[in-house]
């Protein structure tokens, strides 16, 4: 969903990281997508690497990291890895009270010469 | 998906207001906006933004760390709408659905009914034209409407403006009526206090399977057009338990806003969210 502006979230964050930390040029960019973050990791990278043009990410390298999603078990009270929002529980087959992980979306670190 | 609609210009949408002036001037109001989120996990100086204690200015790579999340501007702005509407005891409303659900039709119908009760303002958010904001002002209610040019849904900082223009009176009532859209909304906090997802029967009973995320961040669940359910193959009790797997906390009421069907249950649970 809307990639494209989140792309350019991120870099409005990294400019106005990188001015705070008096760099100019970005080498890399260290992302962490969730699994049930609502982000389609290749859009949303695809859409980053096209718009970098001209900015300060436009050389840097865009490492994704994917956190996988949880969710904690309505029925037994357990927590188990979710890769979609309508995984169930292994154990009892009942559906989550809440999504415990996986909605990560955020920028983790920035390299700068 | 919103990758390919091109809504990747945040400043191209436009506010109308009453008057229709002032329209170009909100581009950059967030000239001012502090640098610092409150997203992030590790402690800092807010003094110093997010700069490491140590700079390593003597090495010749620099590691910036950062943990911010992508969305910690909406998300602060939204929390500031938030509790601007809590200083102003205004209940704030996000109505989210498909397009073609009868949000516009089940606001008509409210305004006409509460009018005479509450206060009640409306900010209407679609890609194009002023139509829903001027029929939501034929009702009776002040109106302001976004138009988000590409743009899929509405965000933070366009309701933020909104508010300026809309001078919205204290003990009141804001619905904002989203883009219709089932995916993109879903992910941009507006400061509502709850959020409501229409769905209609002439949609897929299977609809909040196939939307999980709208239907997970939702309180409240109108099924509305249920004047239709004879002609139309749509259960509600699947539709209900679909729902309720996703988000066992999501309450329902079924509606016809033309037969005026579950308006009063509507107007209960209007009622008791002050």
């Amino acid at each position: 969903m809307h990639e494209l502006s989140l792309a350019l979230e991120v870099i409005g964050l990294a400019q106005r990281e990188a001015g705070k930390n008096g760099v100019s040029a970005i080498q890399e960019i260290l992302i962490e997508v969730g699994d049930l973050s609502g982000v389609e990791a290749d859009s949303f990278q695809w859409g980053l690497e096209m718009l970098v043009k001209g900015t300060i990410l436009e050389d840097a390298v865009v490492n994704i990291i994917r956190t996988p999603g949880k969710g904690k078990c309505i029925g037994c009270n357990i927590e188990f890895e979710m890769k979609t929002r309508l995984d169930v529980c292994p154990e009892c087959q009942c559906f989550p009270s809440g999504i415990t992980g996986g909605k990560e979306f955020r920028v983790v670190s920035m390299l700068a010469e | 998906m919103c990758d390919t609609c091109g809504c990747g210009n945040p400043d191209e949408f436009k506010i109308h207001d009453h008057n229709h002036d002032h329209d170009h001037d909100h581009s950059h109001s967030h000239d001012h906006q502090h640098d610092h989120d409150h997203g992030h996990h590790h402690d800092h100086n807010p003094e110093h933004g997010h700069e490491p204690t140590h700079t390593h200015e003597h090495l010749p790579k620099k590691v910036i760390s950062l943990n911010m999340d992508i969305l910690s501007e909406n998300n602060r702005l939204a929390e500031r709408n938030r509790g601007w509407f809590e200083g102003k005891h205004v209940l704030c409303l996000n109505m989210v659905s498909s397009p073609g659900s009868g949000k516009t039709s089940i606001l008509e119908k409210t305004i006409h009914s509460l009018i005479s009760t509450w206060k009640i303002f409306v900010i209407e958010g679609d890609q194009q034209t002023t139509r829903d904001a001027d029929r939501i002002e034929k009702s009776g209610a002040p109106a302001i409407q976004i138009n988000t040019g590409s743009g899929c849904h509405l965000d933070a900082k366009m309701i933020s403006l909104s508010l300026k223009k809309l001078e919205i009176s204290d003990h009141s009532i804001l619905f904002i009526e989203n883009v219709g859209n089932l995916v993109c909304p879903a992910m941009f906090d507006l400061g509502e206090q709850k959020r409501v997802v229409v769905i209609s029967v002439t949609e897929g009973d299977d609809k909040p399977l196939k939307y999980p995320y709208m239907f997970q961040t939702s309180n409240l669940c109108i099924i509305n057009k249920t004047d239709l359910l004879p002609y139309v193959d749509f259960s509600v009790e699947t539709a209900v338990k679909y729902a309720r797997q996703l988000n066992p906390n999501l309450e329902f009421i079924q509606m016809s806003s033309k037969t005026g069907e579950g308006m009063a249950e509507w107007y209960d649970w209007l009622g008791k969210q002050f």
